[in-house]
């Protein structure tokens, strides 16, 4: 294995050289383009070509118009043509929201704050994403494939696994998991079924649910099990003092900072 | 009338399933003219789906509801109810073929047909949690509101709960969907 540094700036460099004269036009496509910015590009395209017509009606060659490269160049970065990079746009997208979520969960202070900036956060983002927006007014059953039924316990799955190291700063990493389940179900009904004058996107909004509904579940829990891990002063409280765990993606229970924080004791009545 | 059609219809959707059934085959199933199913439904085959999906979604409930209204409790409700319901969904043969062959045809309308049904489940579920106490400050109607989208969740997806296992659903009922609505522990049913 070579070193990570020694591998770089190979990556930067065109690996087939003549990948660049199919790209003619295209901002991304310009010669010297690698595989991957030119699936990135190809991404990108597809991903307005579907705000605009959606998704029956863009073809592979809309999507090679968009991204200025020709139709050949589509089905050698992505043999399975249409579908293909309909998965990739779909993974690509995916990838944005958690890392615009992840960014404000991993900064919040606390555990409302956690949640609020998720819900908050993940609805802005599904609020504002023309393709989504196209699609749900449209041509609802190419979402609803992915949001109902067995298909949403899919997706519960991943959204879970990415949300639940963001909370498990708070809690046991199993409580983690339940909470997230449940912040995503609440995102996803509004989000299918909205509700006039609700709009989670708004963080007073979403700070309203968490603390109305959300909060005093996570205290239900814990009355459920009182020897759990976890420390209401601290949960609830700002987290305060360094070292209190950095980003999310820590490794659960036994990543949770509650050990250190248990002897302060502050911000009693914060419940 | 109309129900007859409705009948012939969902008949029709459970032997061919949702895209193929027609205004034709309706008709001659329900033993009337084209005309008469045109006059109930105008918007022809489209409207058509909707209504025996709308109507098999009140069906369903319906019985559901038959089931639990006797339920004592708050929690018992929701318990026997997402129970129930579950169960319903899992074993409804009509609906678990035609969500594996037509779900582009299904599910837009049953999005439409579950946002009315949640007005109707958080209508049945207000009086229960008048008896029990609605927690301070909380809004009934809103409270009322969130409780049904959450149970239409779970019942669609259960997502990392058994909904099989009673204890399970309880926990998620005194967890999840419960605190926050209502106040403390359940008081003691002195009527039924």
């Amino acid at each position: 294995m070579e070193s990570v540094e020694a591998r770089g700036p190979q990556l930067a460099f065109p690996r087939r050289p003549w990948t660049g004269s199919s790209g003619a036009g295209g901002s991304s496509g310009s010669p010297g383009s690698t595989g991957q910015t030119q699936r990135t590009t190809i991404v990108g395209a597809a991903l307005r070509c579907i705000a605009r017509h959606g998704i029956s009606k863009t073809t592979v060659d809309d999507v090679a118009g968009e991204a200025g490269v020709s139709r050949a160049t589509i089905y050698r970065v992505f043999p399975g043509g249409k579908d293909a990079v309909l998965a990739a746009v779909s993974d690509t997208e995916m990838a944005r929201l958690f890392s615009a979520i992840g960014v404000e969960m991993g900064e919040a202070e606390d555990l409302t704050e956690v949640l609020v900036a998720g819900i908050a956060g993940s609805s802005r983002f599904l609020e504002e994403h023309q393709a989504i927006g196209y699609l749900l007014a449209y041509e609802p059953e190419v979402v609803l494939r992915r949001l109902a039924f067995d298909a949403c316990d899919e997706l519960l799955a991943v959204a879970t696994g990415f949300v639940a190291p963001y909370l498990a700063r708070w809690m046991s990493m199993e409580e983690a998991r339940r909470i997230a389940e449940w912040g995503v179900r609440i995102v996803l009904s509004y989000l299918v079924d909205p509700a006039p004058g609700i709009r989670l996107s708004d963080p007073v909004a979403a700070r309203h649910v968490v603390e109305t509904f959300v909060l005093p579940g996570v205290r239900a829990l814990r009355v459920a099990d009182p020897d759990a891990p976890i420390d209401l002063t601290v949960a609830f409280g700002p987290r305060g003092g360094p070292g209190a765990g950095g980003r999310g993606g820590t490794s659960g229970a036994a990543g949770t900072p509650n050990g250190e924080h248990r002897p302060e004791q502050r911000q009693k009545g914060s419940l | 009338m109309r129900a007859r059609v409705l009948e012939a219809a969902y008949s029709c959707v459970a032997r061919w399933g949702l895209a193929k059934t027609t205004v034709e085959d309706t008709a001659r199933c329900a033993g009337v003219s084209r005309a008469t199913v045109y006059r109930y439904f105008p918007g022809g085959r489209d409207e058509l789906i909707q209504q025996v999906i709308a109507w098999e979604f009140t069906q369903f409930f319906g019985r559901l509801y038959e089931e639990v209204r006797d339920a004592a409790s708050l929690e018992e409700v929701m318990e026997r109810g997402i129970m129930l319901a579950r169960e319903s969904l899992v074993h409804h043969e009509v609906f678990q073929r035609v969500v594996q062959t037509d779900p582009d045809v299904l599910l837009p309308k049953i999005t439409v047909e579950s946002s009315r049904i949640r007005g109707v489940i958080a209508a049945f579920l207000v009086p229960y949690i008048r008896r029990h106490g609605i927690a301070d400050g909380v809004d009934e109607a809103e409270a009322a509101d969130f409780l049904a989208r959450m149970v239409l969740s779970y019942i669609a997806s259960p997502g990392r709960w058994d909904l099989t296992d009673r204890t399970e659903v309880r926990e998620l009922v005194r967890t999840e969907l419960l605190p926050g609505i209502v106040v403390g522990p359940e008081p003691p049913a002195d009527e039924a």
